[in-house]
């Protein structure tokens, strides 16, 4: 009876880790692309994976720099355990403190302090400084796992060997190394797992073009993750799976039986020479993964000779196809990096640690550059396809850019409430609605400063750039009084929640309707009537391109019919080209000019501004 | 000969020196200067600010909570899996480090799907809750508690448990006066691998706070990329490494060896 005991609370805790994997991996065969509802079973999401380029060199340069880092860490890590074996005590516990650092620092301070000290020492950020990032918190773990096992060895072994006459060297492959085995395939396996885990660090050390699993993961937050990615995140958990049975089988036979018998003894089942092969087996399996993976036909950045454009654009922001229309229409060919903020592609622009030719960046944002001189003047010579710029939207970009000379748009759109008919019995007409004691718990606010603040000035009737105190003060009260109403803060997720009937306001942006309507056709659309936000976001070149003729070929390119066209088919978001009025007119993404004469666009707000607002929505929040 | 051996950890120290202490180095420059450059304390200061200790507590009973019950949960699991067949350390790294190939950002959205109003345990109505973080502060560092538990556990030898058992103590002597005793290493190694990066975390509290949750890595978060404050995020950051000074201070007193328990 005691021992069902014991295997049934085994079992709940695997329950408990391996729900949320199964859950992932149930998704990976829903045919629609929401989390939430399930409209069926389908392979289509492992059928695009695999024509997925992307995808599939993300996951290539995943292997290869968790590959790259574990043998250095380890080869790093077995070297220091050497080395502080021979030191005194004191220094010992010395180093293994300072070791213990990379494993305890909050991975946003350690991935923001590696690339603040590599812009300090002028070093751009590429594939190297990846690297170098991985091998520096590889390190612990593999001095902790090895230094154990040296606390284990039997020095007179070692001390034999060298009076029988074996040189050091030769008695530290044939007696030391050995023992040390398990030690060092821990620490091995257990790098080349962190490695392929990271996403903080790799996000902040990374250069232009590179991509890991991670990042790609990350960057489709914006426009919501595709199944895809669950799809290929469910093809590696599997064949991890198979691929560690099958060593633990392999290297379990004839030495399970010491090992059942007592536990304590469990190292000795590594002695002997099957911890040399088992490391080779795994090892050699390993390496042809990775260069299976790298060498597949999909090399990319073929350059041509009018050379490369390098973009820097939000996460699966426009539509692969039209990449593609370019490069053979234009000659270019495109290095595409992807972000998931404004905020965090500003730094990577301020400092040029990676130089990108184009950026694509909101409204304020592209201000604030402009302020800056980050962004270079467009030279509207070689940009005809301009005329297919819808002419409302100037009014709100000249707001920051005068005469629309720094950034033409690429998507616009305003914020308003998406709601659930079924859900709600009376249609909204405006913020206020959110204010409403009778919709309590339904509601999904913005989990973003200006657009929160947005809101309570819209409600307030202030300007959405204010910076006056005593405004902000009234903002900051009036969504205070709103918390005990609010479902969740999000943005990323506020859609999916919606279509999943898990919320029954929402705000979102008027790019994600039709896509949510879709999806639920219980949900509706409406431009609060107090005016709100009119974004843009727009293609600009910055001042340290390297080419400027392929940025503008690109930017003209980004306003042709057929681009305007597939991008706005593939995102659903608004494009305001005169072009593709067939397809855009209706008021959730081309609004009236009565209900545009209400909204504003956000500018801005100098770093004054910003901590402020900052003080403010800390204040809100706490 | 041992003067030889020390230069074999060269290597090691460039890595420590470039990759840890020049970037905690930076970091301490950022936070102990304002904007234009100048020397200041404020930044540190802003810590006892009311909204940022708030977060600081939150962040500290939060961590606290999912410590104490991966704990409760680690230990009973390491005594389950030392005694058992299954304990096979291979086994072990495998059935705990075997999620981890699962992306992080994607095993925390399943937990959001799972804990939606209309997910399988929407029932919990845990969703947008410190409770949800909570769960997933445990739900992510529990391998951290287990292995060291573990690792300790198999250490201890089974001769001196069972002179205790011939000597006359029963399970709960035994229990307490040695294979807790003995277990303390792997006990505070767990305990800091868990409370350190829960305290820091901002992702966790994101997905599964519903951005009500607000702990002091996403205002630290916050000032580093939405309002752009790296001074501010670094003085912070200084702060918080009173905590990992605090767990290092302490996993050296208990592992005088410096051999490492962690894993």
């Amino acid at each position: 009876m005691k021992k069902y005991g014991k295997l049934l609370y085994l079992g709940i805790i695997v329950l408990f880790l391996y729900l949320p994997i199964f859950t992932l991996m149930v998704l990976s065969f829903n045919k629609g692309k929401s989390m939430s509802a399930w409209q069926g079973t389908s392979l289509k999401w492992y059928i695009e994976m695999f024509r997925n380029e992307e995808i599939i060199n993300a996951l290539g340069n995943t292997l290869t720099i968790a590959l790259w880092a574990s043998i250095l860490a380890t080869i790093v890590g077995l070297l220091a355990c050497i080395g502080m074996n021979a030191m005194r005590d004191k220094s010992r516990s010395f180093f293994m403190g300072i070791n213990n650092i990379p494993l305890l620092n909050a991975d946003i301070v350690t991935g923001i302090s590696i690339m603040m000290s590599f812009m300090l020492f002028g070093i751009s950020l590429n594939y190297a400084s990846v690297l170098f990032a991985h091998i520096t918190f590889c390190i612990p773990y593999v001095i902790l796992s090895i230094m154990p096992k040296f606390k284990q060895l039997e020095n007179q072994t070692y001390e034999a060997a060298l009076d029988l006459g074996a040189t050091p060297l030769y008695a530290f492959f044939h007696i030391v190394l050995p023992d040390l085995m398990p030690g060092i395939m821990a620490g091995f396996l257990l790098s080349f797992t962190m490695s392929v885990d990271d996403f903080v660090i790799t996000h902040f050390t990374r250069g232009a073009g590179i991509n890991t699993l991670s990042t790609l993961i990350y960057s489709q937050l914006k426009i919501g993750v595709r199944p895809t990615l669950y799809a290929l995140s469910t093809v590696i958990f599997v064949l991890v799976l198979v691929f560690l049975i099958f060593i633990n089988i392999a290297s379990g036979k004839g030495e399970s039986k010491i090992s059942a018998k007592s536990a304590s003894k469990e190292d000795y089942d590594y002695k002997g020479s099957s911890p040399f092969k088992k490391f080779a087996i795994i090892f050699g399996i390993l390496v042809v993964i990775v260069f299976a993976i790298k060498f597949t036909p999909t090399v990319p950045g073929k350059v041509t000779e009018k050379g490369v454009v390098y973009v820097y654009n939000f996460g699966d922001y426009i539509d692969p196809e039209v990449v593609a229309d370019f490069e053979e229409e234009t000659g270019y060919s495109v290095v595409t990096d992807y972000f998931d903020t404004n905020e965090e592609m500003y730094p990577v622009i301020k400092n040029s640690s990676a130089r990108y030719d184009v950026v694509c960046a909101s409204d304020y944002m592209i201000d604030k550059m402009i302020k800056e001189n980050l962004l270079a003047k467009i030279d509207f010579r070689y940009i005809p396809n301009i005329v297919n710029l819808q002419e409302n939207i100037r009014h709100f970009t000249e707001s920051f850019d005068k005469d629309m000379s720094y950034a033409v748009p690429h998507t616009w759109g305003t914020y308003g409430i998406l709601y659930n008919t079924k859900m709600i019995k009376e249609v909204p007409i405006g913020w206020s609605d959110l204010w409403a004691e009778k919709n309590k718990g339904t509601i999904i606010m913005p989990n973003s400063i200006r657009e929160a603040y947005m809101i309570g000035a819209k409600m307030l009737g202030y300007s959405i750039n204010t910076v006056n105190e005593g405004e902000l003060k009234e903002i900051t009260e009036l969504l205070r009084k709103q918390k005990p109403l609010v479902y969740a803060y999000g943005n990323d997720n506020a859609r999916d929640l919606m279509i999943g009937n898990s919320a029954a306001l929402g705000v979102v942006t008027s790019g994600e309707v039709l896509y949510a309507m879709d999806e639920n056709p219980d949900l509706n659309f409406i431009v609060p009537k107090e005016g709100t936000e009119v974004w843009t976001d727009m293609w600009a070149i910055t001042s340290r391109a390297k080419n400027k003729e392929g940025a503008e070929a690109w930017i003209n390119y980004m306003l042709s019919e057929k681009a305007a066209r597939k991008n706005f088919e593939y995102l659903t978001y608004g494009i305001p080209n005169k072009k593709i009025k067939d397809l855009t007119d209706n008021p959730i993404l081309n609004p009236s000019d009565e209900v545009l004469s209400r909204c504003e666009t956000l500018k801005s707000l100098g770093s004054k501004g910003d901590d402020l607002y900052s003080k403010y929505w800390k204040d809100f929040k706490s | 000969m041992n003067s030889m051996k020390k230069l074999f950890s060269v290597p090691f120290i460039c890595f420590i020196l470039c990759g840890t202490i020049v970037p905690m180095g930076v970091i301490a420059y950022y936070g102990l200067t304002d904007r234009e450059g100048l020397f200041t304390l404020k930044n540190i200061m802003e810590i006892a600010t009311v909204d940022h200790a708030k977060a600081l507590g939150m962040s500290l009973l939060l961590s606290f909570l999912a410590t104490t019950i991966c704990l409760i949960l680690a230990f009973p699991l390491g005594l389950i899996l030392k005694d058992s067949k299954l304990g096979k350390k291979g086994f072990m790294v495998f059935l705990f480090i075997l999620p981890m190939w699962m992306n992080f950002v994607l095993r925390t959205m399943a937990w959001q799907v799972l804990l939606e109003k209309n997910g399988i345990l929407g029932g919990l109505g845990i969703i947008n809750t410190p409770t949800a973080v909570v769960l997933g502060m445990v739900y992510d560092y529990l391998p951290f508690m287990v292995l060291p538990i573990y690792n300790a556990l198999v250490k201890i030898d089974n001769s001196v448990i069972e002179a205790a058992y011939d000597l006359g103590a029963d399970y709960k002597r035994v229990l307490f006066k040695i294979i807790v005793p003995l277990s303390v290493p792997g006990i505070v190694s767990g305990i800091t691998m868990v409370f350190v990066p829960s305290l820091t975390t901002f992702a966790i509290s994101n997905m599964l706070g519903g951005g009500k949750v607000n702990l002091i890595g996403n205002i630290i978060e916050q000032e580093f990329t939405a309002s752009a404050n790296w001074n501010l995020g670094s003085g912070l950051s200084l702060v918080m490494m009173i905590f990992i000074v605090i767990s290092m201070a302490l996993i050296e007193k208990f592992d005088r060896n410096g051999e490492g328990n962690m894993i």
